[in-house]
């Protein structure tokens, strides 16, 4: 097996994802001709030789739609023979698109293909798309309940408090803001500009400067009225009968915000590398992905990540920097505890409660921001996971070279 | 009343009703919008705003058209996008702020509202316009190649959605009164301006609470709204609409489209952002410099006749009453009507009955068809100063004899002295000729300097231009009484100089010759087509091969050489011969041209070229067949104005555009030089010319224009 390596990654800042953010704009296909541009710029990217283009995405409707992945590679002028493919594995469309181009350069089918992922959440509706998951049908089968009940639910069984999301949320507020204002993300980022390449954002526009526990604990629990007085709650004991009352702990303070981004990354095998003269960042050791109970939903990082280890013959320790995305500060407080991890070493630079959750995007953005960490610390191995709908986990850990 | 501190706008109050009127009467002629209407607008606002008991807002004109649009030399100025966008922003804010002032707010249309203007009216709650036939409305933006950048592309398809808006915004389409009523592009119609008063006061007094439908809760988009199936197909039907008619040759419609389509899907604030970005990228651009130098300020310059004679300056006082036309062909009948439509006497003299009776009934047919405005009375005595006759006598004593024969140095002569006796005393004589040189045809005249050579286009009561060219002879005096006489059938002139072709008959020949000798060297004849309209060309060379006849171009090359000297023969030109005289291929009206017609429709090119055409060229594709088309008919404007038969560069521009179809979107030939680069140019034209020989040959102008580093034009956009 050949070994897959990552030599760029680019990303967009991520813009609020409401009609008052900066991208709301933006269309989302020009947020990833934006990405991809800056990729080939950066690299002196030959594109005739991207064998493919990965992206994730998961509201594939509307302007996102009909495989943008072809069509912003396209406009952005990449070679024909440079396919596009778009996938969707929920909230891990970004990390899986990279998984997917690094096991197509592991098993020698493939010597060069970009991979990331694009989400613009303010022009794209979350659940636009309506699918099949809340189906009755599926409902009896196997039970289905929002993400934001399941992440009640998992604080109420791991005891998890208000105190203590709020507390991780803002904490995670206090790293961006640190991480972004010190130009720790610059390095990466793209601005987004307009066709007369006026600037429209340069930074991520969602951390809060004026976040404190006080504020945060004024906002009312976001999915209590839904899970209690709606029946959300009930649904749940199908597979937890035991829990009679949940304890609905997530605001919008201390859950991913909503936000449109787009990333992504170079990735290759060494000969490629050489024949272009592009100097590899990191290897990439293990990309897996496994699943876990659908109701819970959230807890899928745990086995991903016990996955990737076994796959790269690592433990625990070999890790030196986690990223967790924070889809809600229970996932990463589950996390931090299940696997007794040094809170520093998660998360540095803080996640998606305070920078937002660009859904396809993400896997991609904060991989790259894993191995920005990387170099800025002069570390050596990071493991990136994301907690998925429907039960699922997809982890991957890196290696710089 | 109170009024602006810059003065633009009159302000008044009437307490009774609480009712404001914002009267704009800019300094100048007519409202338009520039930074005097901005303060203007905004300080009136504000004023009205403070007026306690405040009911409504009425926005009127106190000049004859409500606002004609924003100042052109802002735009064609406008080279920094930072700071025009910001501008753009201002101005959008400022007609937000008008539609959510809080009570309603009425445009009282006295009369036309365009563009910036039409985008003002918009920006009110209510509509209300004078039924006078002379006021217009509509946003005709993209034909200066820009687009509606104050909300106009937003306001008006969230308003009547995406297929009207885009019919007016993507043609630029300007419509009178009437028809702007009927397609909603206002609300009412009233007979005059009191009626327009009164009927706004009524409109507010009934909707206290007006506010824009975008505002409102539960506002739904006219269907299909964005983001459907239903909108998606309609755009896309809209793309392929559009690229049928500009062959993606045009930059503002295409833009427009996009923001029509992706503003629309967003909240009516943000809309207007994507419009203002596209607006800026336009208006920074090259091509809406090129187009607004040529179509806006050198067309206004020819109409105006600017630095030509006029009768009022040299103190003629003798005008023209009666016109005769000889010849009642197409152009000589077209002529007549077109001359009687203004008002003069006609006298259209023939020799054969059959020509007169088909004459007068094509009369009657563009009566009805282009006079609609008349009433039956109207109509009948608009054909009855139209006097067909096959008798000389009834020519005598006109004021201005128009010679429409054919084309022929001897029989144009012997009609000259057959009937130049006949002139009214002081009486001038024009021939209208698209080539032949007017000096020579002014030998059998007794009076050279009252004959001068009146150049028109066919269809003539389409085509605005008039290509008037003065002999070595013709007088000022005669040349400032057609330029009179053209004011009056309202056509906009250029002067040349004399020589074989003028200037327009020289650029159109280079440009069908170029395609013939394309195709014969083996080029792809649909490519060339093709090549032209991308170029931005209004017709495919090979499509006007077939509408001029292909016979008429075969006979006008040996008529060429015979006055230019110059040998022209070509392969090309073999090719002709060889389709006229062999293949029968004479054009549409034969139905065999260099396309094939079925019933009168065009449907290909004729699949017989492939064995008439056997040779292969070494490099070919459209960008090479761009440059030659384009190039060649960039190469004989120079020589025109090398040669002194062009004398004023807006001539070049305004008669290659207006008057043979010369590609829009690029100015005109010298702007086209001027955007390629002088240098660029002279240095593929040298080439050309030693690949294809003298006729690529770059005039001496060129060559010390390359040199030195000079433009025809100053460079206004950002790329210089």
């Amino acid at each position: 097996m050949a070994d897959a390596f990552i030599f760029d990654a680019v990303r967009t800042p991520r813009g609020i994802g409401k009609d008052r953010g900066s991208l709301y704009t933006v269309r989302p296909t020009d947020l990833l001709v934006t990405v991809l541009e800056a990729l080939r710029e950066r690299t002196a990217l030959d594109t005739k030789q991207v064998e493919d283009v990965v992206i994730g995405c998961v509201t594939q409707t509307g302007e996102q739609g009909t495989c943008i992945a072809r069509f912003a590679a396209l406009e952005a002028g990449y070679d024909y023979a440079a396919p596009g493919c778009t996938v969707n594995r929920f909230c891990a469309s970004g990390l899986q698109a990279v998984n997917q181009a690094a096991a197509q350069v592991a098993a020698g089918w493939a010597d060069l293909v970009v991979a990331g992922g694009v989400e613009s959440m303010s022009r794209v509706k979350m659940g636009s798309d309506v699918g099949a998951m809340f189906d009755p049908a599926t409902q009896w089968k196997i039970g289905s309940v929002p993400q934001g009940i399941s992440a009640d639910l998992l604080a109420t069984l791991r005891g998890i408090s208000r105190e203590d999301v709020d507390t991780y949320a803002l904490e995670s507020q206090r790293r961006a803001l640190r991480a972004r204002d010190s130009g720790k993300f610059d390095r990466s980022i793209v601005p987004v500009r307009d066709i007369n390449g006026l600037s429209i954002l340069e930074k991520d526009e969602y951390p809060r400067a004026d976040c404190s526990l006080a504020r945060l604990a004024e906002l009312k629990p976001s999915f209590e009225m839904l899970g209690r007085q709606f029946g959300m709650d009930t649904l749940t004991r199908k597979v937890y009968p035991h829990v009679d009352r949940i304890n609905h702990v997530h605001t919008p303070g201390n859950s991913s915000g909503l936000v449109d981004a787009a990333a992504v990354m170079l990735i290759g095998s060494k000969k490629k590398g050489r024949a272009l003269g592009l100097k590899p960042r990191a290897r990439i050791v293990a990309a897996v992905s496994t699943g876990d109970e659908p109701l819970l939903m959230l807890t899928g990082p745990l086995p991903a990540t016990r996955l990737a280890l076994k796959k790269a013959r690592m433990e625990l320790k070999d890790i030196d920097l986690f990223e967790v995305n924070e889809a809600f500060a229970a996932v990463a407080l589950t996390y931090l505890r299940e696997l007794g991890i040094d809170p520093e070493r998660m998360n540095a630079h803080g996640g998606a409660i305070a920078l937002g959750h660009p859904l396809g995007a993400t896997g991609a953005i904060i991989l790259n921001t894993a191995l920005d960490l990387l170099e800025e610390r002069n570390l050596s191995t990071a493991l990136t996971t994301l907690c998925i709908g429907g039960g699922m986990g997809t982890a991957t850990i890196i290696e710089r070279v | 009343m109170d009024e602006t501190k810059n003065g633009a706008v009159k302000l008044s109050f009437d307490q009774d009703l609480g009712i404001a009127t914002l009267t704009f009467q800019m300094s100048g002629k007519a409202n338009m919008i520039n930074d005097e209407f901005g303060a203007g607008l905004a300080e009136a606002l504000a004023w009205a705003k403070a007026r306690p008991g405040l009911k409504g807002i009425i926005l009127a004109s106190g000049h004859k058209d409500f606002c004609v649009g924003t100042e052109i030399d802002i735009l064609y100025q406008a080279r920094d996008v930072e700071e025009l966008y910001r501008r753009v922003r201002a101005v959008q804010a400022a007609y937000r702020e008008i539609e959510t002032i809080g009570v309603p707010v009425v445009a009282a249309l006295t009369g036309s509202a365009l563009g910036g203007g039409y985008e003002l009216a918009l920006a009110c709650h209510r509509r209300i316009a004078i039924a006078d036939p002379r006021a217009q409305f509509g946003l005709p933006e993209v034909t200066l190649g820009v687009l509606p950048g104050a909300g106009g592309t937003q306001r008006l398809t969230r308003m009547l959605g995406f297929q009207v808006a885009a019919d007016f915004i993507l043609q630029g389409k300007v419509v009178r009164a009437a028809e702007a009523k009927e397609a909603w592009l206002v609300d009412e119609l009233c007979g005059d301006r009191e009626g327009v008063r009164d009927a706004a006061i009524a409109w507010i007094r009934s909707n206290p609470r007006a506010t824009q439908p975008w505002d409102r809760k539960g506002f739904t988009f006219p269907p299909p709204a964005p983001g459907t199936a239903d909108a998606r197909d309609m755009v896309l039907v809209g793309c392929g609409l559009l690229y049928q008619k500009t062959a993606g040759a045009f930059l503002a419609p295409q833009y427009a489209l996009s923001a029509m389509q992706e503003g629309c899907g967003l909240t009516f604030d943000r809309g207007l952002e994507v419009e203002a970005r596209y607006f800026t990228k336009l208006a920074c651009g090259g091509q809406a410099k090129d187009m607004i130098r040529t179509l806006w300020y050198h067309r206004t310059a020819a109409e105006k006749h600017e630095g030509l004679p006029s009768i009022e300056q040299l103190g003629i006082e003798q005008g023209i009453s009666t016109v005769g036309v000889l010849g009642a062909g197409m152009m000589g009948g077209a002529i007549a009507w077109i001359a009687a439509k203004s008002g003069y006497q006609v006298v259209l003299k023939d020799i054969r009955q059959d020509a007169l009776d088909a004459a007068m009934k094509h009369c009657e047919g563009l009566t009805s068809k282009r006079a609609r405005h008349l009433d039956e009375v109207g109509r009948r005595e608009l054909l009855a100063r139209i006097k067909p006759t096959l008798a000389n006598e009834e020519l005598k004593g006109s004021d201005l004899l128009i010679e429409a024969v054919f084309e022929d140095m001897d029989l144009k002569h012997r009609v000259t002295r057959e009937t130049e006796p006949l002139l009214a005393a002081g009486g001038i004589w024009a021939s209208n000729t698209s080539a032949l040189p007017i000096t020579p045809l002014a030998r059998a005249s007794q009076h050279p300097d009252r004959f001068i050579g009146m150049h028109f286009f066919s269809p003539v009561e389409q085509m605005v231009l008039l290509e008037l060219i003065v002999g070595r002879q013709t007088s000022d005096r005669t040349l400032a009484r057609a330029l009179a006489f053209c004011r009056q059938i309202k056509k906009t002139p250029i002067v040349v100089n004399d020589g074989y072709g003028f200037y327009t008959t020289r650029v159109f020949s280079a440009y069908l010759m170029e395609a013939a000798q394309l195709v014969a060297e083996g080029h792809n004849p649909a490519l060339i087509e093709w090549a032209a309209r991308s170029a931005g060309m209004v017709i495919g060379p090979l499509q006007v091969f077939d509408e001029v006849t292909l016979t008429l171009v075969r006979k006008a090359v040996p008529h060429g050489e015979k006055y230019t000297g110059r040998r022209l023969a070509s392969e090309g030109f073999e090719l002709l011969k060889t389709m006229v005289d062999d293949h029968k291929r004479y054009g549409r009206a034969a139905g065999a041209g260099f396309y094939e017609y079925v019933d009168g429709k065009r449907r290909h090119i004729w699949p017989g070229l492939g064995q008439v055409v056997r040779a292969t060229p070494e490099r070919s594709g459209i960008d090479l067949i761009i440059s030659r088309l384009m190039l060649a008919q960039c190469v004989e404007a120079a020589r025109a104005l090398d040669e002194g038969v062009i004398q004023r560069k807006r001539d070049a521009e305004v008669g290659a555009v207006f008057g043979i179809g010369f590609a829009p979107n690029t100015g005109g030939p010298l702007s086209y030089i001027d955007r390629r680069g002088i240098r660029t140019v002279v240095r593929e034209l040298e080439a050309l010319a030693r690949e294809q020989g003298d006729r690529y040959a770059p005039p001496p102008l060129l060559l010390s224009m390359a040199e030195k580093g000079e433009r025809f034009f100053e460079a206004v956009d950002q790329a210089g």
